[in-house]
């Protein structure tokens, strides 16, 4: 690597570790130690979780657990007063989560704010004394990246409104490892139509 | 800005295929080309290239924020009335854009004239942000080319930090690039991304554009039925939405890089919308839409698709009758009208700047030759230095 001797400011990268960027080597060895741990860290890692969109839909859902139901929906009302986004104004709340969806939040020193409407829960590990439920949000908002998808407070997102039972990694973070593939090849055929022109055609950017 | 006779590396072919780039020759033809470079001062470079690229990008992004909001400009962008909301909404929530390839043509100490925006998949990446710098430092190694000498050329320190942006945006698990099948300029400079990203610390994964798939999680999957969190795709945005799966991208929750807004710059409707915007700006161009050109006082006029790629459908007009022009299988969308200026001449060769963007700062350029004056796929690539 070579540095002009100057002060003046170097207009190229720094460095470039030229051993990373080089593709004829020999074949490395594949680390078994790696492989192995990622196994384990795989095993296990998932859980249910189920997203209840109002009280009786807990009840009529998960017969003779009413009580659980109930504790768990204060619980998770709670939790989004304690955890949800607030704003200074009903307009910047709605422009997030879409118009009706918000509704004023007193705190204890008297001062109004606006949140967005608890629009579901989810309680992962039902069978577990540990459950514990979380306020879930969604929006209808055009700008909003979570449109009609369900969201927790601190901006996860759960998946698309329509599915109210999910397979999550008890991080709750990722997505499913795989999934099932209906179909394939519905990219591309721009590319077979305008081909034809051509053969030098080597690049389909610009 | 010089144009200097140089002796070629010996090795320069065993160092390509040392480094996989596979493609220097195509179709029996040079490519790369290192038997003279361009030299600039480090004045032209910061006065006249990168400052009015990032100032123009600015003037673009404006664009975008008026025509997201306006029927009226989607319509004339050519843009699906389907995705009008999805394009809105990936503009409002700032998904991040990952870079971008200005053209410009540039005589002496004139301002630079804007040609047009590569925004969505712009190619030559590799040859510059990797390929030019390691042309400089053997060089300079070898002491044909000053100690002194430097480059316009932070293309891939810059991606890499981007790229780190990015994953902070997303928090995606792994990381999947595509490009199409049968091109290997494509596939080198996919290629050359993945390892940038995987400098940043990704998990990059690869899958042809033609083999992405569809899953019943509303996941883009790869091959091995993965669900694609997030995907780079060197495919333009203006395919992708007319194809079978277009409709399927507003329901899946697969982001994209470059994110969709991006297809507003990506489009030749930019060229007038801009000169409407900033009217006698010194880097632009007059331009015009088509029901506009009673306006168009110039005598010469080049005609450009409003979708094109690599000087494709272009045609320079006299008067209204074409003088030169180019073949190809775009045009349907319609054309915009630019003033002609033609790109200055270095020995017996047209000479085109490429001016890099990384997100929103100038990271460098590129310089391609052609014996025509409409650069084409086939143009070369030349080195620079800056001394």
């Amino acid at each position: 690597m070579t540095n002009p001797t100057d002060k003046k400011p170097q207009k190229r990268s720094r460095s470039i570790d030229l051993g990373k960027m080089r593709k004829h080597w020999a074949m490395k060895p594949v680390s078994l130690g790696v492989a192995s741990v990622f196994l384990t860290a795989c095993g296990d890692s998932r859980e249910d979780a189920i997203v209840f969109t109002s009280l009786n839909d807990c009840i009529n859902q998960l017969p003779g657990q009413e009580q659980k139901c109930e504790v768990a929906y204060e619980q998770a009302l709670e939790e989004a007063a304690r955890t949800a986004p607030k704003y200074n104004d009903r307009n910047q709340c709605e422009y997030d989560f879409g118009s009706g969806q918000c509704v004023v939040y007193r705190n204890n020193d008297g001062n109004n704010w606006f949140m967005p409407l608890m629009a579901g829960y989810i309680i992962r590990d039902l069978l577990s004394p540990s459950y514990y439920p979380q306020p879930l949000f969604t929006s209808s908002s055009r700008y909003s990246r979570y449109r009609y998808r369900w969201v927790g407070a601190s901006g996860y997102d759960y998946g698309d409104i329509r599915y109210h039972s999910f397979k999550v990694r008890k991080d709750y973070k990722k997505p499913p490892e795989v999934t099932r593939t209906i179909k394939r090849g519905g990219f591309g055929s721009s590319v077979r139509a305008k081909s034809s022109w051509g053969s030098s055609k080597k690049s389909w950017g610009g | 800005m010089l144009r200097l006779p140089a002796i070629e590396r010996a090795n320069w072919r065993d160092r390509a295929k040392e480094f996989g780039f596979n493609f220097h020759t195509m179709y029996g033809k040079p490519y790369w080309d290192e038997s003279a470079y361009y030299q600039f001062t480090l004045e032209q470079i910061e006065r006249q290239i990168e400052a009015p690229t990032e100032e123009l990008h600015q003037m673009c992004l404006q664009v975008v924020d008026k025509v997201v909001a306006s029927d009226y400009w989607l319509t004339k962008f050519q843009i699906p009335e389907a995705f009008w909301s999805a394009i809105a909404e990936s503009w409002h929530t700032q998904t991040p854009s990952l870079y971008s390839r200005f053209d410009f043509a540039m005589h002496g100490d004139q301002p630079i004239k804007f040609y047009e925006n590569n925004a969505d998949t712009p190619t030559s990446l590799y040859e510059t942000g990797f390929w030019q710098w390691l042309w400089l430092e053997d060089m300079v190694d070898g002491n044909k080319i000053s100690k002194q000498a430097d480059q316009f050329n932070s293309l891939q320190e810059k991606l890499v930090n981007r790229f780190s942006e990015i994953a902070d945006f997303y928090q995606p698990d792994s990381f999947h690039f595509a490009c199409c099948k049968d091109t290997d300029e494509d596939r080198g400079t996919v290629q050359y991304l993945q390892d940038c990203a995987a400098a940043a610390g990704l998990q990059d994964r690869f899958c042809f554009i033609e083999d992405i798939g569809l899953g019943e999680t509303d996941h883009f999957t790869d091959m091995q039925d993965k669900p694609i969190e997030l995907m780079f795709k060197l495919y333009p945005w203006e395919f992708m939405l007319r194809e079978e799966f277009g409709e399927a991208i507003l329901t899946s929750p697969t982001q994209w890089i470059e994110p969709l807004w991006k297809s507003i710059l990506s489009n030749k409707a930019l060229l007038p919308l801009l000169w409407q915007m900033f009217p006698n700006h010194p880097n632009l161009l007059p331009a015009y839409f088509e029901e506009d050109l009673a306006k168009a006082d110039e005598t010469k006029l080049v005609k450009k698709p409003i979708f094109s790629r690599e000087g494709a459908n272009v045609s320079i007009l006299n008067k209204g009758k074409t003088e030169e022009s180019i073949d190809g299988p775009y045009g349907e969308e319609g054309f915009i009208y630019q003033a002609y200026y033609p790109l200055p001449k270095f020995a017996d060769n047209y000479t085109l700047i490429g001016a890099w963007l990384v997100n929103d700062q100038a990271a460098g350029i590129s310089i391609r030759e052609d014996k025509h004056l409409i650069t084409q796929d086939m143009s070369r690539y030349l080195p620079h230095i800056i001394l």
